[in-house]
């Protein structure tokens, strides 16, 4: 009979091991993957993409979107060079027509996928970046239409930014401008939150803001920006509300800017009028919610809640639906009865 | 076409493309929506209502009441003990009843059939040894308690409790990943699992479903109760004073059942935030009106639904269990039959486990169906050890009296720890294979039935090698 301390230790040393190289993302293993996936042409086309973004990209900027060093910086530009996606002028990287449709089919591949993995599967927000990151370089351009015909030809990302189309054309709306632009009490629609850096993004979201919204300005100081939306009155710091942008409304629409209140907030027996679902409800459910008829003009009253205390059960044209808290926070119903 | 033309068709073209950026994101979504709101709008117009009643007082009070958190678990506690007190109680006398009848009234009449017309002797042990005992043990244990169970379980459903069950257990549920309807998927489980993993249509997301189906093989079947149920009684029973011995028995039984329960949401928690991250959720619960179960209906289907298409799928399955597991036994080499050498090969992984040998081979032969484990552990220890009783190599039995069962397990070299590793691995090991098809139908998927199918009987080695580990070290200590 095997000594039982020794079998055990030898089984935790396994584990850990195991646990060690293939726990996700940390692992060792999947760092080695990663390495191996960083091929020559991943950094080059990662390189296009930061220097077609960036105005004006250096070894530097290069170096440390890529997280490689300098000197391997300069190995990717020597290949952009001699394939003439890259010229140099004046020490200022310049991309060439072939080089722009190049990031352009790559920024479609990443958008289109992004928009893939919020309508269609059930990854987290904060999940989409990294896969789309990964998987645009695998992707066939063939894949690439493939994918856009699925999914309708979409013209937007899921964070409002648009989607090149496949001929290479991409144009920001030149009415798009940013929130602290507009003139007091001018309402617009917001278009884009940017999704970088993670912390300010968590901080809009957690505001209750989304694309799609309408807004109001109030205010705007260089100390502090106050706006109104569906959600009710906003106050952000000038450097956070620098990540909205919003196109104005072509004229003053005839409905006033009508402050909701979250479903989630109603007392057993209260009914409202549902006003709109976010669109942070996606794909599937949307979909579903859609179907049981909790949509814009539907009365819905809160039932009763479950012994465990969530999920509640709203009346919504005579039937009984239970809702999660969650996605009850997400539907916004009347103020007044 | 002119240069012209293809120049203004480009133009209209691009100012196309433009427009559809600058409606923004949400476009389709504002269609969508307000085709909906409109179609919506037009089924109210034409619909009239005859005086808006929606609910009558007696649902929102009996929903008041069922659903109440003073009263709703406590409430369905009960209605479910109840279920399985009649389940169990109830299907132990047609069992026993079958059991005569099957096993100790036509299998001799089979065989003085065979001797009659002077059917060769393998002949006759490969028919009515092999294939017809598995079959009919399957038969004896499995039909009576499915039969009562379903219909029962499918009368709570009929009437609408069972979606309460879900609402009030969501958040339970919602804490680990999965749906509230996985509730009733699991409690299906306890009767049969291939017949949970068919439940758990109705979950709706594919997500949640998907884990319903993985776990619901920790859901303690019918197939093993009968093995907790002896071996508790064997074993953990005589550990104190007769008096005590159904209680203590029984709580280890239940303890197990727990555990399996506490597995589920471990395991539930665990492929939610792994393998199934990126799987589609949706949440949403209708709970219907209550109305008058339609009893001769629900029986109807419920036999001809659930209970013989299972059973059915299990004797498929029990057919060739039972030829290979005779056969095994019956062709030697050497003096020694394909049986010994497979259990002498896997004694020493077996010992590791504080199992052994002869518990594993049992464990693989009955892959098909739980129910003949403690039988073929039986027949196989006979086999090696050459004990007394028995009905000869390859035929599957169980021993009348305790005493005599456990005399056999001790002359295979049980000790406390067998009994208890053996009661964890029996929660803790594959799916049977009726189950592993019936998931495999129902994903329509080959790797999420094999994770299905290998996952739980890694952890049943990784549980049972830990607590024998441990067990010996506080023994060694001691």
């Amino acid at each position: 009979m095997v000594n039982p301390l020794f079998a055990l230790l030898i089984a935790a040393a396994v584990t850990v091991l195991g646990f060690y190289v293939f726990s996700p993302e940390r692992g060792l293993f999947w760092k080695w993957q990663h390495t191996r996936e960083l091929s020559e042409r991943v950094l080059r086309e990662d390189a296009l993409k930061h220097i077609y973004h960036a105005k004006n990209a250096s070894v530097e900027s290069l170096a440390g979107a890529l997280s490689i060093s300098t000197n391997q910086v300069a190995d990717v530009i020597e290949g952009l060079q001699s394939l003439e996606l890259l010229e140099i002028e004046v020490s200022n990287f310049k991309l060439t027509s072939d080089g722009r449709d190049y990031a352009l089919r790559i920024i479609r591949a990443h958008r289109l996928y992004e928009r893939y993995l919020a309508e269609e599967t059930g990854y987290d927000e904060v999940n989409w970046h990294e896969k789309a990151h990964q998987l645009e370089h695998e992707l066939s351009s063939e894949d690439v239409e493939a994918l856009a015909q699925k999914l309708g030809n979409p013209t937007h990302d899921p964070h409002g930014d648009p989607i090149p189309t496949a001929d290479g054309k991409m144009v920001y709306s030149e009415k798009r401008t940013r929130l602290a632009n507009l003139e007091l009490d001018e309402r617009a629609r917001i278009i884009h939150l940017e999704d970088e850096p993670e912390a300010v993004y968590a901080q809009l979201v957690a505001e209750g803001l989304h694309i799609g919204q309408e807004i109001r300005l109030l205010e705007a100081t260089p100390q502090r920006i106050r706006f109104e939306t569906g959600a009710g009155e906003h106050l952000l710091a000038p450097i956070l509300a620098a990540n909205i942008s919003v196109i104005p409304f072509a004229e003053e629409p005839e409905k006033e800017l009508e402050v909701g209140l979250p479903l989630s907030d109603l007392e057993i027996g209260e009914e409202r009028e549902v006003l709109s679902l976010s669109p942070r409800i996606r794909g599937a459910e949307r979909r579903r919610l859609m179907d049981l008829g909790i949509l814009p003009g539907t009365m819905i009253e809160a039932e009763m809640e479950s012994a465990g205390g969530d999920p509640v059960a709203y009346r919504v044209r005579g039937a009984v639906i239970a809702l999660r808290k969650d996605q009850a926070a997400m539907i916004s119903v009347s103020a007044e009865a | 076409m002119t240069t012209e033309n293809t120049q203004s068709l480009e133009n209209i073209l691009s100012t196309a493309q433009t427009l559809r950026w600058e409606v923004g994101i949400d476009f389709h979504e504002k269609v969508t929506e307000s085709i909906y709101t409109d179609a919506a709008r037009i089924a109210d117009r034409a619909t009239t209502r005859p005086e808006e009643k929606p609910r009558f007082d007696f649902d929102r009070k009996l929903d008041q009441i069922l659903t109440s958190r003073v009263w709703g678990f406590p409430l369905m506690l009960a209605l479910l003990m109840i279920v399985f007190w009649l389940t169990i109680s109830g299907a132990n006398v047609p069992s026993s009843m079958l059991a005569t009848l099957l096993l100790d009234t036509i299998h001799p009449l089979l065989k003085g059939f065979a001797a009659t017309i002077g059917m060769p002797w393998w002949l006759d042990g490969f028919l009515f040894d092999g294939v017809y005992m598995a079959t009919a043990w399957v038969i004896s244990v499995m039909l009576p308690p499915m039969a009562i169970f379903f219909p029962l379980f499918t009368l709570l459903e009929d009437f609408g409790y069972l979606p309460r069950v879900a609402f009030n257990l969501d958040n339970m549920f919602r804490k680990s990943g999965a749906h509230g309807k996985q509730a009733l998927s699991m409690t299906m489980g306890f009767g049969c699992n291939a017949a949970g993993v068919v439940a758990t249509r109705i979950i709706d997301s594919p997500r949640e479903r998907l884990i319903a189906i993985i776990t619901n093989n920790f859901a303690l079947c019918n197939g093993r109760w009968p093995t907790q149920i002896l071996i508790a009684s064997l074993f953990i029973g005589a550990l104190v004073p007769v008096q005590l011995a159904g209680l203590v028995s029984s709580m280890a039984v239940v303890g197990i059942a727990l555990l399996g329960i506490f597995l589920t949401f471990a395991s539930s928690k665990f492929l939610s935030k792994t393998w199934l991250k990126g799987e589609v959720s949706t949440f949403s619960l209708e709970l219907p009106p209550y109305r008058p179960p339609r009893i001769w209906q629900t029986i109807y289907t419920s036999l001809i639904d659930r209970t013989f298409i299972i059973l059915w799928r299990a004797i498929i399955f029990a057919i060739p269990a039972g030829a290979v597991l005779w056969l095994s036994a019956n062709i030697t080499i050497a003096g020694t039959s394909l049986a010994g050498y497979l259990i002498n090969f896997l004694n020493p992984f077996g010992l590791l486990l504080g199992l052994n040998g002869v518990i594993l081979v049992a464990f693989i032969v009955a892959i098909p169906a739980n129910e003949i484990v403690v039988p073929t552990i039986m027949m196989l220890t006979v086999l090696v050890t050459g004990a007394n009783g028995g009905e000869g190599a390859g035929v599957m039995f169980e021993l009348e009296s305790g005493m005599e069962t456990m005399a056999l397990f001790e002359a295979g070299g049980w000790t406390l720890l067998t009994a208890v590793n053996l009661m964890l691995f029996s929660l803790i090991h594959n799916p049977c294979s009726t189950t592993i098809y019936t998931i495999y139908k129902e994903t329509g998927s080959k790797k999420w039935t094999w994770v299905a199918a290998l996952a739980p009987v890694l952890m049943g080695f990784a549980v049972t090698f830990v607590v024998a580990q441990v067990w010996r070290l506080v023994e060694m200590i001691l």
